[in-house]
């Protein structure tokens, strides 16, 4: 006989993978067995099996039995009542659905109302690009593996459950080190999944009957399951099927080591490729012809592959959740790095946003280039220079003031060899950074001698005479070499980590050293050696090199006795050894993130110690003034090569530190050179005086404001003037002058900018009438006050007074701080002049630029 | 007639100046003498004294926010209007001053 319960699914979501793996916790202890029968599309179950209970597509308010039939049916009987009240109704509260498109982000309003499907994640590379997907999260078999009929089941069998017993007892441990409350659940379904009978009982017909080898019967089992789930015809169900994915992938995994993940993606075009998460090995195997973006569901900012992806300038999105859910179906989608949204489901209306987006930043990066090509910027190959760099390296002597008009040198972060000729393109006047860890790392042993002198070259080749800093291995800490057998440590990134190692694999560095001596001979190459503390550890690196060179003079290899070596600043005991130091280096290198979360004792990557990881501490500037003033004092060149040196609004500080050089990632390059053109080193001397005396970051954020401020240029010039627009709508136009704006420099953030103005545009509309509207914001958003007038080429419908459609728009883009300038007044003037027909009447039907931006700028003028 | 009038925005860049002149090119057009203070980015200008409100026949307040020194027309006649209702009926308001 056999006993039985009728009950209501009570669930809105249904039965499915969670909800299962809780009713099968409850009933895999009982010898009787447990029949589920769903009454509206009569399947039954066995609840043993989770596989066997989602299949029953149980749905809200299904009316179903439990049929109990065993030696032990009233204890299995009592413990499902007690399920069904207690756990049952509530074991879904946090249903791991679809992500819904986000509406906490707030969106550009030219996107937003595009209607196509936004996923939020975390920028880590920004930029912006749009191609098909190309999928890296399934782990493929290789071919390699044996094919059918050739396994012995006997041994097969065996290494399959133990395959399957390491899969449980894997989730177990990951299970009992989390408390996050979806993991926790994640893992219950998948660990019901590895142990579900139904699944076992398949994978052994298939190895034991059929002779199948592992990976096919794990295939087989996969498709077999999910064939079930798919012909339940419930979207929720085939959702489902991925945890089946996730489980069969993980064991072949385990059955089968490396060879089931290293299967490469190849791209045949254009590709933006989506993954769970990414080596930087896997990365590198990537083409990069055809590599347009990046999004992971799970990568750290500065987690290598990252710092890769930023070093190519490939947008890159991390953190989008359920990732492996979003379905692409082989359409275009868009990785929008700058707003931090993957947008699939492109409309027309998308897809001329992100045409507009295209323009935008292709415009700015044209304008910055122009910047960079004038005469104070880059003079690269100039004879003078040659001469003014060979000066201060072979002397080590550093003339006050200037080199032929410009304060700073600006030179390159690089990862790879590849990057060099990228940088240099950028207007890069050296490398000033190359880390050598990509040789190293993802392998299974050391590049050799041979190997790293050739990458050198490379890097010296494109260098065309221009120094090249290459710093040697900077590994143990976060960052991990198999090969090296290094032990876990508590405190990793105050552990053994870079010169720290060395003595220990003496072999290993003296390799590098070696290659970097033979290198120095074709080109002007500089060794850099990082997190040195003590002269003790500066002596003993000195040695390694002096004995590596005197083997290549016994060996009559060529090399550049002349090779200067150098140590980078990360370790704040080092500035005060500077002096000390000085005696043993040629050159010095700020590595300030490093050296700003040792000297603020913050750890970098924790996100609630921002303002404490703040180069802008006052704390922080004098300590690096002190290590400037030393470096100096000893004649010896002193640049910076961290983050803080990327950025624009730093500069004219880092030039009146008297910084001698910055490097920064490539792409910054052109933008940092625009900012240096306009400064003047008296000023910036000034500005850091004052900034030392600051008595917080706030103060000096503050005091860089007012300073930018200073180098207003006019409210407008012919640039501003757009005629002829393709604006279809009132949102393209703004977002057309706003992008123009940005385009030219007079705004960093053009969609916090557009954002102001359509905040001012709620309260009511700025179309006054007579076919004129004057969309206005003040905002810090603007870095410049500025003018747009833009005239479309079709009238646009703004709601205006009149209802008329705008003929002419003019944006006026105001700073939020010191508004009460002169351009206030000509604003005020042109508020004022527009109310008048005549006026309006010459605006509209001039129609050259040059004349237009005249008017405007005469008619303002008193 | 005699009139004065307040005209402010909220971001004071562009509607407060507009509605000012909105106002004195309808007034000169109607034969009304007006003065009118703006309220606006550069704070107040052309300031309304006690003396030039009291001696005015009435008083235009063209704003959408709480103006500086409301005070000052606690005794005249005004009205108060939307700063947007100034550009787009001007002659409106004046209209309604009469009646």
């Amino acid at each position: 006989m056999s006993l039985e319960q009728h009950f209501t699914c009570p669930l809105p979501n249904g039965v499915h993978a969670r909800p299962a793996s809780a009713l099968e916790e409850v009933v895999r202890g009982f010898d009787a067995d447990v029949i589920l029968v769903n009454q509206r599309t009569s399947r039954t179950a066995n609840s043993k099996s989770i596989l066997a209970i989602v299949g029953a597509d149980i749905r809200h308010d299904d009316p179903c039995i439990f049929k109990v039939s065993g030696p032990d049916e009233k204890q299995a009987m009592a413990a499902l009542t007690l399920f069904l009240q207690d756990q049952f109704p509530h074991c879904d509260e946090s249903p791991m659905g679809n992500p819904k498109p986000s509406d906490a982000l707030r969106l550009p309003p030219c996107l937003s109302q595009a209607g196509a499907l936004v996923y939020r994640g975390t920028p880590v590379v920004p930029g912006i690009a749009q191609a098909q997907v190309a999928r890296f999260d399934r782990k493929t078999v290789p071919a390699l593996l044996p094919k059918n009929g050739e396994i012995d089941p006997a041994i097969e069998w065996p290494r399959l459950e133990t395959a399957l017993e390491k899969l449980i007892a894997d989730c177990d441990t990951r299970l009992s080190g989390t408390d996050q409350g979806i993991e926790i659940e994640l893992l219950k379904v998948h660990r019901s999944i590895a142990r579900d009978i139904e699944f076992r009982r398949l994978l052994s017909e298939e190895v034991n009957q059929h002779r199948h080898p592992a990976a096919e019967a794990i295939a087989n089992a996969e498709k077999h399951f999910s064939d079930v789930l798919i012909a339940s015809g419930s979207e929720l169900l085939c959702d489902r099927t991925l945890d089946i994915q996730d489980v069969c992938s993980q064991l072949l995994l385990e059955f089968y080591g490396r060879q089931a993940t290293q299967a490469a993606v190849k791209l045949t075009g254009d590709s933006i490729v989506v993954a769970d998460s990414l080596t930087p090995g896997q990365f590198l195997a990537l083409d990069r012809k055809f590599l347009k973006g990046l999004v992971l569901a799970r990568a750290g900012a500065t987690s290598h592959t990252v710092i890769l992806a930023r070093a190519f300038n490939i947008p890159t999105l991390a953190g989008v959740e359920n990732l492996a859910d979003i379905q692409f179906n082989g359409h275009e989608v868009v990785v929008d790095a700058d707003v931090g949204v993957l947008v699939t489901r492109l409309t027309d209306a998308a897809r001329r946003y992100y045409a507009l987006e295209k323009q935008r930043i292709a415009g700015r990066r044209a304008h910055l280039r122009t910047l960079s090509m004038k005469p104070a910027g880059t003079v690269d190959g100039h004879p003078w220079k040659t001469l003014a760099w060979w000066f201060i390296t072979r002397l080590s002597m550093k003339p006050a003031g200037t080199v032929d008009g410009h304060l700073l040198e600006i030179a390159a972060n690089i990862a790879t060899g590849a990057e060099a000729a990228g940088a240099f393109e950028a207007g890069a006047e050296g490398i000033g950074l190359f880390r050598t860890e990509m040789l190293f790392l993802d392998r299974k042993s050391p590049p050799d001698e041979a190997e790293q002198l050739k990458a050198y070259q490379d890097v010296l080749a494109a260098a065309k005479g221009r120094p090249v800093v290459i710093r040697t291995l900077d590994v143990g800490g976060d960052k991990k070499l198999d090969y090296l057998n290094l032990p876990p440590e508590e405190n990793p990134f105050l552990g053994c980590r870079a010169v720290r190692i060395y003595p220990e694999f003496e072999a290993l560095f003296r390799t590098q050293i070696r290659a970097l001596v033979r290198a120095s001979a074709f080109g002007k190459l500089r060794v850099m050696i990082p997190m040195i503390a003590t002269l003790d550890e500066a002596r003993w690196v000195k040695k390694v090199i002096a004995d590596e060179q005197r083997k290549c003079v016994e060996e009559k290899t060529g090399f550049d006795q002349a090779m200067l070596v150098g140590a980078m600043i990360e370790v704040p005991s080092a500035v005060f050894a500077l002096k000390e130091l000085a005696g043993e280096f040629d050159f010095f290198s700020i590595g300030s993130n490093d050296l700003l979360q040792y000297f603020m004792a913050a750890d970098r990557m924790n996100g609630r110690l921002g303002a404490l990881y703040n180069p802008l501490q006052p704390s922080f500037l004098r300590f690096l003034r002190q290590a400037v003033e030393t470096a100096h004092a000893c004649k010896k060149e002193i640049s910076l090569c961290g983050e803080m040196g990327g950025q624009a609004r730093y500069i004219p500080l880092l030039a009146g530190l008297e910084l001698d050089k910055l490097s920064a990632s490539a792409p910054a390059i052109a933008g940092l050179k625009a900012e240096l053109g306009a400064l003047k080193l008296p000023d910036c001397r000034e500005l850091v005086d004052e900034a030392l005396d600051c008595t917080s970051a706030g103060e000096v954020s503050a005091l860089l404001e007012t300073f930018a401020s200073r180098h207003n240029p006019p409210l407008i010039e012919e640039s501003l003037i757009l005629l002829e627009s393709d604006a279809t709508t009132k949102e393209e136009a703004i977002k057309q002058a706003a992008d123009q704006l940005f385009v030219l420099g007079r705004t960093e953030n053009s969609r916090a900018l557009e954002e102001a103005v359509w905040q001012r545009e709620a309260t009511y509309s700025t179309g006054f009438g007579h076919g004129f509207a004057i969309p206005h914001c003040k905002s810090n958003a603007v870095r410049y006050n500025s003018m747009v007038l833009l005239k479309p080429r079709h009238p646009l419908a703004w709601n205006s007074l009149d209802g008329q459609p705008v003929r002419v728009m003019i944006l006026l883009a105001v700073r939020e701080a010191n508004s009460t300038t002169v351009h206030m007044k000509v604003l005020a003037r042109l508020a004022r002049r527009i109310m008048d027909p005549n006026f309006r009447a010459e605006l509209e039907n001039t129609a050259d630029p040059a004349t237009l931006c005249a008017l405007l700028l005469k008619s303002l003028d008193h | 007639m005699k009139i004065v009038a307040v005209t402010a925005c909220p971001t004071g860049i562009a509607h407060t100046y507009m509605a000012a002149e909105k106002l004195e090119r309808t007034a000169k057009k109607l034969g009304h003498t007006i003065k009118v203070e703006t309220q606006g980015a550069m704070g107040i200008e052309n300031e309304l004294t006690q003396e030039e409100v009291d001696a005015a026949d009435a008083a235009i307040i063209a704003t959408d926010i709480a103006i500086e020194r409301e005070e000052r027309f606690s005794r005249v006649r005004k009205i108060y209007v939307p700063v947007q209702e100034a550009l787009k009926d001007a002659e409106g308001i004046f209209a309604r001053l009469k009646g």
